[in-house]
């Protein structure tokens, strides 16, 4: 079915925006004040990449930090370039960004970047999600039987890293010292989370712990999460245990 | 803030005049932050902001035309059954005019309004940056408007591009638009009023101060009505 003449002008203006002027677009309007038709469908082009990046540069501040003005701005044209925007929420923005930068150049040079813009896009997504009332710890300690499978609130993310980022995305803004390979170097795992009216929380998990939360967030019982955890002791489990319930991590148990 | 204001729901993303209507999901996530914010009125813009498969984030303007005011009544009748409410478009500013409308701006959103229910939220600013832009009396406009029609009023700043007027919300509302306010309450002295400034935000006593003044000019026209 041929699409309605409102339709065709609708994606014409549309890739107008985010593409290429179309020239049927350009022939079909007339610029306002002093502007020539080109011109007024420019003012609408000009502010689709302004507001892209801006959403961009929100999300992945310490990126741009380490990539500096140019090299952000140039990153964010060729992505924006690729990647339109689908969602009615410009925070939604750049989901791709992290392996995007992992494939430009600069990653040679900086193979972090993917990490670091990875952690950044888990900790807005976080910022943004709902925070979860956790068990009470003594209600949570009373029902952990080993067949239990403890559900995780919505506020909660696991991340496993090739890189350790956590460090470079805590750095002061001001701090223009050059990135070392010490700091990055090596792997990192990491929960991040947050409770009500309380900003979010990141703790480094060994691998183990990472293992054993990984499988609980899959819906693993809590004997088969424990043992799936490669390396956990009983000290070991307890402890995790005891930051588990007094995170508030587990809303609910089945 | 809800316990001591009232609060207007004003979006940028409803799309009402797209031909594929509001994107999917869009109106049952306002309608949850609805029944939690308890606003006195949700509006949006007369406008279509893409394609679902691409947003541009901006309020791109629709032709004057009937098949427009079909879609966007369609998409009213869905957005209000969806959220159980009437709700209020907003009159956009505009840089370029299609060759295609068969009607003037204002003829358009009256229209719109009466066609589909819903009602107007009429930026004074707005209709004096397109009526600059596209050579029309902004009295003209301001003054064809219903008074019923209407449930809030905007006022906010432009940028003078040189070659045209840009609505950039970075500034105060500029004297023209003050005297064209002042003609819309004049006919309308009780509808809600809201400064729009969100770029280049000035200390909280410059943005209070232009909030006093417009509910100052309220209060001279409101005393000028007869008894």
């Amino acid at each position: 079915m041929s699409a309605s003449p409102l339709e065709a002008l609708q994606r014409r203006f549309t890739r107008s925006v985010t593409f290429m002027a179309d020239p049927e677009l350009v022939a079909s309007v007339t610029g306002g004040g002093r502007l020539t038709a080109a011109e007024a469908v420019d003012v609408y082009r000009g502010g689709y990449p302004a507001r892209l990046t801006g959403a961009l540069g929100e999300t992945y501040e310490t990126c741009w930090r380490v990539l500096g003005d140019d090299g952000f701005f140039a990153a964010a044209r060729g992505f924006i370039a690729r990647f339109p925007s689908r969602s009615h929420d410009l925070s939604d923005y750049g989901a791709a960004f992290p392996e995007f930068l992992e494939s430009l150049p600069v990653a040679k040079d900086a193979p972090y970047l993917g990490d670091l813009a990875r952690f950044a896009w888990t900790f807005k997504e976080l910022f943004h999600a709902k925070p979860h009332a956790g068990l009470e710890p003594a209600l949570l300690a009373a029902q952990a039987r080993p067949e239990a499978v403890l559900r995780l609130g919505g506020a909660v993310r696991l991340l496993c890293l090739r890189h350790r980022v956590y460090s470079l995305f805590r750095r002061d803004e001001k701090d223009e010292t050059p990135v070392q390979e010490a700091e990055w170097k090596g792997e990192q795992r990491l929960i991040l989370y947050k409770k009500e009216g309380n900003p979010i929380f990141v703790r480094e998990l060994t691998a183990p712990e990472h293992a054993a939360l990984t499988a609980l967030a899959a819906g693993l019982p809590l004997a088969d999460a424990l043992a799936a955890a490669e390396g956990l002791d009983e000290a070991g489990a307890r402890e995790l245990f005891a930051f588990v319930s007094a995170a508030g991590l587990v809303t609910h148990i089945e | 803030m809800r316990e001591d204001y009232p609060i207007a729901l004003h979006g940028v993303s409803l799309s009402i005049g797209g031909v594929e209507g509001p994107r999917p999901g869009y109106l049952q996530k306002l309608k949850s932050l609805a029944a939690r914010v308890d606003p006195f009125l949700i509006t949006d813009h007369l406008c279509f902001t893409g394609t679902h498969a691409s947003n541009t984030h901006d309020l791109l303007p629709l032709p004057y035309t009937e098949d427009a005011i079909a879609t966007v009544s369609r998409n009213v009748a869905i957005a209000q059954d969806v959220l159980g409410r009437q709700i209020a478009l907003e009159n956009v500013s505009s840089y370029l005019s299609y060759r295609e409308s068969a009607m003037t701006e204002w003829e358009f959103l009256i229209a719109v309004a009466r066609r589909s229910g819903c009602r107007i939220l009429l930026d004074v600013n707005n209709a004096y940056v397109s009526a600059i832009n596209h050579r029309f009396s902004p009295e003209t406009y301001v003054d064809a408007v219903p008074r019923d029609l209407v449930a809030q009023l905007h006022l906010g700043g432009y940028t003078d591009a040189g070659k045209f007027l840009f609505d950039t919300h970075s500034r105060a509302p500029t004297g023209p638009v003050w005297e064209l306010y002042r003609r819309v309450i004049r006919r309308m002295p009780d509808k809600p009023v809201l400064i729009e400034w969100d770029e280049e935000v000035p200390e909280w006593s410059g943005l209070e101060a232009q909030a006093v003044r417009a509910a100052e000019i309220q209060r001279e026209e409101r005393e000028r009505q007869p008894a």
